[in-house]
């Protein structure tokens, strides 16, 4: 259900930020730096967990501040935002709480690769994510710049391996000592805008450019590698400039799906939803943006952007002569404003509104804000552990844009996971991991940690080889157990609930394999299904379940017995019918992956040394990418068949020895 | 036990396929069509077979079966109907090819159930004739089982492995092994794939991958970009296409290119060495033409021999040196990449051209061998035109030599007077036997037999395409990339972010 809680928010606020003075000598388990999508996710799990959290954040209004575009979810993404909240995290209820246009993309592509996805208004979103995390036991929010990171001196015993103690803050020099922190800077880690021929710092526009310590502690204190990206957001058009009927208008979904399990329906009624529209780039366009290159420093730099969030200049320099998509969305209820999807510039302001208006709907459009470009430090991810902590310093955790990543779904998605592990691991619990075997979340992680980012590192269903078992519908049973049992992010009452569908389901199926009939006692039951005689004499309802054209209505209709209090959950059972028998073939090699996965390899062997027979070449890249299994070792480039082996008897041979250390160690102990 | 019951083409497949075991719990067959014993990837749940025993002429060949479908390849090759032999007892059996029920050879078969197998599994052996038509016949019966695929390399070694069957030391030389077996495939595999054959399989992949990354490219973006729906109609008649050559190639037998079987030994070295005289001697007939002029072999000369009873494929080489002719430039690379592929190089030296020291001429010999070949693991240096050597120089060389570290087996001859020759093919035939003892050593059927195995896996995904296509685009997808990923076991791996590569080349990704 969702709650309301929005009315206390501006009495809890004031408090909380009068309190900076005081934090000062005061020891938190665990400080999240930003109140993006990263760095909320990240506190809140933090708190969950049972850690004492501290998140500090430049400006107390701009948490959860849409800084791109009004709208969650979507192809991959959508998966994401469900596995978040089957971790109990935010964004899901957030984004059924602040929709205003609900739409599942992807509907007659299967239910794997369905893309649940809405369009938010930007101030309810602000709202509920501020009102969420201000009501959050053992979490303290308070507004500051972090000018310093502070770490130990190096270990001694393990050169250039150091443990976090805490930030130190801009204003008066404020240390304030935590044993984990969590850093999520956006795009504000030495961050320049662009636009037009001018630059200035900054991560976004609007707001103060983040302090210059942290990034020199990174690189020059912790010696880590790091790297340069550039993204970019559109001009925001005043709504009422724009003739929307020359554009087309795209309706959301009749009925509304929340992304959260938890919720039965969004915030927003489906009647009061609001439409996109869709329009298209023309000819003029790309006069324009041809005209004013030498005008756009941005775009003639080669720092890396991403290929799939191109700038409308890159957009046509690449494939000229095309006419380009353009999505006028909505920013919400009561705004004027409309955000123009697919037209990120950062040419200068006056050829920016001549470029919008060479697109028919915008001929006498009015800019409310220019477009602009970022460009941004981030922290090469492959010096990151599964855990989203950096190998090389206990404690300091990392996530969202600063491990190379765009999107608010991927950056929630770290950030929950980095600050349920900075909790575990302040509360000398240990870190846990996710495997891609059986998440979106596990497949993001791992592939920024073995193999780092050369672009924008974004979620697509693509880079999922168990896309049929990794499902949206099936993200709460995939996760929640293990939330709840493993991690300790999850409440028990989403906990029992899962346990419940879970239940529901198994004895649904049980149900539905328990009817077993003759083909021609179905084609009584159900005269419209063409059941061919010749397969087979006998059938159970969940064979009959996998036809294209069988519902669990009918079945249900059929055997009301038996099936009609499953109602509830109609189309989980006709979804789990059909790809059953898929996910049935993929479990052995899923099984096999998380054999691998369950063999770590020490973070300080020295692979150069290592007793084994290697070759040069697989200890360089060993060296390099310092995987933490045996399985990510594997999916490396370079790695050979004999490599693996050899590794893997070694990691076993050192177990055996472990173990025989521990025993000894206890039977001296005894005695 | 398990029932059992005949299947079309009096092929018997054990019940765990097709009976249900009871109400409960019906296996699902919606896959079992096409699927059935093809997984996602190479699971264990695989059964798997090889020969295990030495490739070449020998009394008996040795074929081993390890997994759960062991037992099924027992009664429908051997004839066991009611029950399975008694455990580790060896019987001799008729072993009937499964699809035509012909005798294919009367042999000892031994059943070693679980766990008490070398690889812990379900395991059978089959000891039969050793000629390579009984062998080949076997091996392509038991292809036709279902559930039975060919064994990846080190695969029953590994197997063992996991099932802890295998001791530490035993542990220690498990790399080194999967190391030669990987390295003998690799050779092999190159030989298939620098011919036509390899040009087609190159091809097919390249084709197939398109059509992954454009279903892709449609899943992931066409809700927001302009990917127009044209797209999977040409991704339909691709795989159609594609599925429909893939067939007609595992219908049509005689297309496979000639198999080049028996140990590749290549002779290799500087122009004008005695490499074609070599050639002639060994053969005891002018196979190449030879002449004092430097550079007359231009292109590849083969011949089969049989030494001392094993199979030998003689490959004479052009002269390695930098020409500006394109024809002995062109002779030059295909030198190069024989010596790339061969099992044993003889490296030819004319003796004249050493320094009459022993330590020079050592080291002029590494430094001659480096510049030939990539390692010196897999050669035997001859110094030829001996009889152009003092007398006192040719007993210091020949006793000197020997030994020296960093050099491989050395041996003086001469082409034209006969000298050293028997003693040098002594050291050669002993060279070649060792490697025909080694099982993992060329067997190009059983390549053959893996190509054939993931060809067909390839195409039955590609039918899962179709099946899906209009109903659920991402179990159609799952086809296409089960396809990519077999074709892949022959032509290298394909990772996504290649096909991410191929999207966004071919796609504006505007969002």
């Amino acid at each position: 259900m969702l709650r309301k809680k929005l009315p206390f928010l501006h009495s809890l606020l004031s408090p909380v930020s009068r309190h900076v003075g005081n934090l000062t000598g005061h020891q938190y388990d665990v400080i999240v730096v930003g109140g993006g999508h990263a760095g909320t996710e990240a506190a809140a799990a933090a708190a969950r967990v049972g850690a004492e959290t501290l998140l500090i954040t430049q400006k107390i209004h701009t948490i959860g501040a849409l800084s791109c575009n009004p709208s969650l979810g979507g192809v991959g993404k959508g998966q994401l935002v469900k596995e978040v909240d089957a971790l109990d995290g935010l964004c899901g209820r957030a984004g059924d709480w602040a929709g205003i246009h609900f739409s599942i993309l992807n509907r007659r592509k299967g239910p794997a690769v369905w893309g649940p996805r809405a369009q938010l208004d930007r101030q309810r979103y602000r709202d509920f994510i501020q009102s969420e995390l201000l009501s959050t036991p053992r979490l303290t929010v308070v507004e500051g710049s972090v000018e310093e990171l502070l770490v130990t001196e190096p270990n001694p015993e393990e050169p250039g391996h150091h443990r976090v103690t805490g930030i130190r803050l801009a204003n008066g020099s404020h240390a304030i000592s935590a044993r984990s922190v969590v850093l999520t800077t956006g795009t504000f880690l030495s961050g320049s805008l662009f636009m037009g021929q001018t630059t200035s710092p900054g991560g976004r526009i609007g707001d103060a450019p983040s302090s210059a310590g942290l990034s020199h502690t990174l690189r020059e204190r912790l010696g880590l590698r790091t790297g340069r990206l550039r993204t970019g957001t559109p001009p925001r058009i005043v709504k009422d400039s724009v003739d929307l009927s020359l554009a087309k208008l795209h309706l959301p979904d009749s009925h509304p799906t929340p992304f959260s399990f938890l919720n039965t329906h969004t915030h927003c009624k489906p009647e009061e939803q609001l439409p996109c529209y869709l329009t298209f780039t023309t000819p003029g366009v790309e006069r324009v943006v041809r005209e004013s290159l030498q005008l756009n420093c941005h775009i003639q730099q080669d720092t890396k952007g991403p290929r799939y969030c191109p700038s409308i200049e890159s957009r046509v320099l690449r494939f000229p002569g095309r006419s380009h998509q353009v999505w006028l969305e909505p920013e919400g209820v009561t705004s004027d404003l409309l955000y123009p999807q697919g037209l990120s510039m950062t040419m200068p302001p006056d050829i920016q509104l001549r470029l919008i208006r060479e697109i028919p709907p915008m001929r006498r459009a009015e800019i409310h804000t220019p477009g602009y470009g970022v460009q941004y430090d981030f922290v090469c991810p492959t010096q990151l552990s599964p855990a989203l902590q950096v190998k090389s310093t206990q404690g300091l955790f990392l996530a969202g844009q600063i491990n190379g990543t765009t999107g608010y779904e991927e950056a929630a998605a770290q950030g929950l996971w980095a600050g349920a592990n900075a909790a575990r691991s302040a509360l000398s619990m240990p870190t846990v991991t996710l495997s891609r075997t059986e998440s979106y979340i596990g497949v993001l992680i791992d592939d920024l940690v073995s193999r780092g980012v050369t672009e924008p590192y974004r979620m697509f269903t693509s880079r999922a080889e168990f896309r049929t078992s990794l499902r949206p519908d099936n993200a709460d049973l995939r996760l929640t157990p293990k939330g709840f049992e493993e991690v300790g992010c999850v409440s028990s009452v989403r906990y029992q609930e899962s346990l419940r569908v879970r239940n529901s389901l198994q004895d649904a199926l049980t149900a539905l394999q328990a009817l077993f009939l003759s083909t021609s006692r179905w084609k009584k039951k159900l005269p419209s299904v063409p059941i061919s005689e010749t397969k087979s004499t006998l059938l159970t309802g969940l064979d009959l379940l996998q036809y294209n054209d069988v519902t669990f209505e009918m079945l249900a209709s059929a055997f009301p017995e038996s099936l009609s209090s499953f109602m509830e959950f109609a189309q989980r059972l006709k979804i789990e019918a059909v790809y059953k028998p898929h996910c049935d073939l993929n479990k052995k090699e899923i099984e096999r992956i998380q054999r691998e996965e369950n063999m770590s390899l020490p973070q300080d062997i020295d692979y150069f040394s290592l007793p084994v027979s290697l070759s040069d070449e697989v200890r360089e890249i060993l060296d390099r990418v310092r995987p933490s299994t045996l399985g990510a070792a594997t999916r490396l480039e370079g790695i050979t068949p004999a490599a693996v082996v050899n590794l893997l008897n070694y990691v076993r041979v050192t177990e055996k020895k472990k173990e025989t250390h521990r025993n000894q160690r206890q039977q001296e102990a005894q005695r | 036990m398990l029932p059992l019951r005949p299947v079309c083409g009096g092929i018997w497949r054990a019940a765990v396929h097709t009976v249900r075991m009871s109400r409960g719990a019906p296996p699902y067959r919606l896959l079992s069509s096409t699927c059935d014993g093809a997984p996602a990837a190479l699971a264990d749940a695989d059964t798997i077979f090889a020969l295990s025993s030495g490739h070449g002429r020998c009394g008996v060949a040795v074929v081993r079966v390890s997994g759960p479908a062991s037992a099924t390849a027992l009664r429908c090759m051997a004839g066991f109907t009611q029950r399975l032999p008694p455990p580790r007892t060896a019987l001799l059996r008729s072993i009937t090819d499964p699809r035509s029920t012909e005798v294919l050879d009367r042999g000892l078969v031994l059943w070693f159930p679980a766990p008490r197998s070398f690889s812990g599994e379900d395991s059978v052996e089959f000891h039969i004739h050793g000629g390579p038509a009984v062998v080949t016949a076997v091996l392509q019966a038991l292809g036709s089982v279902p559930g039975l695929r060919p064994a990846e390399a080190g695969e029953f070694t590994r197997r063992a492995f996991q099932a802890g069957k295998l001791g530490l030391t035993e542990v220690e030389g498990l790399g080194d092994l999967i190391h030669a077996e990987t390295e003998a495939q690799r050779r092999q595999a190159l030989r298939q794939m620098s011919g036509e054959l390899g040009r087609l399989y190159q091809d097919w992949s390249d084709r197939l991958k398109r059509c992954l990354a454009h279903v892709e490219a449609f899943i992931d973006f066409s809700e927001d970009e302009l990917i127009e729906d044209g797209v999977l109609n040409r991704v339909d008649v691709s795989v159609s296409d594609l599925q429909a050559e893939i067939e007609r190639h595992l219908k049509d037998e005689r297309r496979g290119e000639r198999l080049r079987s028996g140990v590749q030994v290549v002779i290799a070295g500087a122009t004008n060495a005695g490499k074609s005289s070599l050639l002639n001697k060994l053969c005891q007939r002018p196979a190449a033409i030879v002449s004092p002029i430097a550079g007359t072999t231009r292109d590849v000369v083969e011949t089969a021999l049989d030494l001392g009873g094993f199979p030998v494929l003689l490959s004479d080489t052009a002269g390695l040196r930098d020409s500006s002719d394109l024809v002995e430039r062109e002779g030059v690379r295909r030198a190069r990449e024989r010596v790339e592929q061969a099992d044993l190089t003889l490296v030819v030296v004319d003796s004249a051209h050493l320094p009459s020291e022993v330590d020079r001429a050592a080291a002029f010999l590494r430094e001659h061998l480096r510049s030939v070949l990539p390692d010196t693991d897999r050669c035997l240096l001859v110094l030829n035109k001996a009889d152009l050597l003092p007398e006192k120089q040719r007993q210091k060389l020949d006793t000197e030599l020997r030994g020296v570290s960093g050099l491989p087996a050395v041996r003086l001859i001469s082409c034209q007077t006969n000298e050293g020759l028997k003693a040098f093919l002594t050291v050669l035939h002993s060279s070649v036997k060792t490697l025909c003892g080694d099982p993992l050593f060329g067997a190009p059927t059983l390549t053959q037999a893996r190509h054939r195995a993931h060809l067909q896996r390839c195409a039955a995904a590609l039918a899962q395409y179709q099946r899906y296509r209009d109903t659920d685009l991402a179990l159609a997808a799952e086809g296409v990339r089960l396809a990519v990923t077999s074709l892949g076991r022959i032509t290298g791996r394909v990772g996504a972010e290649e096909i991410l590569d191929i999207i966004f080349k071919d796609f504006c990704i505007g969002k």
